[in-house]
């Protein structure tokens, strides 16, 4: 007489017995919202009493839980409250850079459309007298500047600029990142840097349409009256070839064959004060009138409508709306 | 132990990040008219100064860093592929065999729609890494369509595994595996192979042509 006794249905955890008659027993269908997994290898009594007694049997061990998605600073707390110790005090301190300023000061402002005139146009030549009639503050700067160089010569100055410019490029194509901090401030290190690990960088310099020019120099003091910096903008009109691929060696932008006109207004930076500062690129001045610059392209999808959404919950549909298999059969062309 | 999982949430937590950084500026730092966007990539630059991610460098994620050289014009487009990793995860690595084995040589697509029928703790935990190794591969690496991926590689290996005891009759015991497994996955850019597992099946024609090479290269002993 034990199946006067038996219940019909035993659940244990997740899993589940079913002793019903083939006829009334229900069929296990994967619906989703239920939990339970038949199963015919229970093998507990049928009889709740003895749970404990069974669960008396397993030591508990305490296991490590990695699945929680608690910040570090918030699991080192609780695991401080649970041992009763009171948290240390933060040891706060603000660290200051100075072997470079944060920003350029007093921005060069460009002339609008430079570049894309002749001198020999009226635009051309009202540009060039805008530029001389500003210098003044810039030839003080560059005054102060001599002092501290040796040996200056205008020229001499300017090769040396642009050579440390193509250095920085070429380096940055190497991606070697202490090569890069000798030709580059720490300020713009990170805007240089951004967005190009896992690619490979192709630059070169073709050639240099006009002769750099310096159109801007400043010199400011930070702090104390003797901790000077100096910036001076140079603007290089060059040739320039310039292709980006991605991991897989693939195209992303330009090309290795064509040859593109640059203007480029770039800022460079030395800390006087120090006797073994050297002159490094602290940025890149961008006109507001210029238009965007041409950007990779890639494939997005677009967001769905909000109904949409709320229409189709589970991930099963979601999955069914999916780019047509025929079109990516297509053979990639660049 | 403290001191590892402390260091597996940091990881996790600043790739976060970072990824979410990425998304939201790399469209915006080339635009010109807009330089608001320049400082906080700047001040991001005390994560630029540092070391790679030690979880990177090393075991299967590395796979990811790896650069190939360029193409040639010409050349038909080299497939993309990304790497995942779910790591300690509380289920045994013997389950979730069955679940790595399954999936194996089908499209992305195909995996979770059959996974998410697969009444198991190990396939809701596969669909998950795949579902985050797709996204990878279209925000970070560059593939274009989603669903043009195919699962190249999966398994599952042993991560810690705890002793527990349990208590027997007569004063014996018995051990308790507790098991952790971790869970691999690859994906790989184009269409799935027809046939993973075994070598396509030969035609008529194939068959015939090997008997023929056959039948010439033997040799004739005592002949000339």
């Amino acid at each position: 007489m034990m199946s006067t006794y038996r219940n019909v249905i035993c659940i244990y955890g997740k899993y589940m017995q079913s002793n019903l008659p083939l006829m009334l027993g229900r069929i296990n269908y994967p619906v989703s919202n239920d939990n339970f997994q038949q199963v015919r290898n229970i093998k507990k009594h049928w009889n709740q009493k003895y749970r404990k007694a069974r669960a008396q049997k397993v030591i508990k061990v305490k296991l490590p839980k990695f699945d929680e998605n608690e910040s570090p600073a918030d699991a080192f707390r609780s695991k401080l409250k649970e041992a009763g110790i009171l948290p240390q005090r933060d040891w706060t301190e603000r660290p200051v850079f100075i072997s470079s300023t944060p920003s350029i000061f007093e921005r060069y402002i460009v002339p609008e459309g430079d570049g894309k005139f002749s001198p020999l146009t009226t635009t051309g030549i009202k540009q060039k007298f805008e530029v001389l009639e500003k210098k003044s503050k810039s030839f003080m700067a560059l005054r102060k500047i001599k002092m501290f160089e040796d040996n200056y010569t205008a020229e001499k100055f300017r090769d040396h600029l642009s050579d440390i410019y193509k250095k920085a490029h070429e380096a940055l194509c190497r991606k070697d990142k202490d090569e890069i901090l000798q030709y580059v401030t720490e300020t713009v290190y990170p805007l240089l840097i951004h967005n190009v690990e896992n690619k490979t960088l192709i630059w070169k310099f073709v050639e240099s349409l006009e002769p750099p020019r310096i159109v801007h120099a400043r010199v400011t003091n930070i702090v104390t009256k003797h901790n000077e910096y100096a910036q001076v903008t140079v603007r290089f009109h060059t040739k320039q070839l310039l292709c980006i691929y991605d991991r897989f060696g693939r195209v992303i932008l330009g090309s290795e064959t064509v040859k593109k006109d640059v203007l480029d207004y770039i800022v460079f930076e030395k800390h006087l004060a120090n006797e073994y500062g050297t002159w490094r690129i602290h940025g890149k001045i961008i006109p507001d009138w210029m238009k965007p610059e041409e950007v990779p392209t890639f494939t997005y999808s677009l967001l769905k409508k909000q109904e949409e959404l709320s229409s189709s919950d589970s991930d099963v549909q979601s999955v069914a709306k999916v780019v047509p298999p025929e079109t990516l059969d297509k053979q990639h062309t660049t | 132990m403290t001191f590892i999982y402390v260091g597996y949430f940091n990881c996790k937590k600043m790739l976060s990040i970072r990824q979410y950084a990425q998304r939201f500026i790399s469209n915006k730092i080339f635009n010109t008219n807009n330089s608001n966007y320049l400082p906080s990539i700047q001040q991001r630059s005390f994560n630029w100064f540092k070391e790679d991610d030690e979880n990177d460098s090393k075991g299967f994620l590395k796979y990811n860093k790896t650069i190939f050289p360029p193409q040639k014009p010409g050349e038909p487009k080299r497939p993309g592929y990304v790497c995942h990793v779910k790591k300690n995860i509380k289920y045994s690595p013997l389950k979730m065999w069955y679940v790595a084995c399954f999936i194996r040589g089908m499209s992305v697509d195909e995996a979770v729609k059959q996974l998410s029928f697969l009444k198991k703790k190990g396939a809701a935990i596969a669909k998950d890494t795949i579902l985050e190794a797709q996204r990878m591969a279209v925000e970070e690496h560059n593939i274009e369509f989603k669903s043009n991926l195919w699962v190249a590689e999966s398994f599952a290996t042993k991560a810690l595994v705890y002793k527990g005891i349990r208590r027997h009759a007569r004063g014996r015991y018995g051990i308790i595996h507790y098991r952790y497994c971790h869970y691999f996955v690859r994906l790989e850019e184009g269409k799935p192979p027809k046939h993973y597992y075994q070598p396509a099946p030969k035609t008529g024609e194939e068959w015939l042509q090997e008997w023929m090479e056959q039948m010439r290269n033997r040799k004739i002993y005592n002949s000339l």
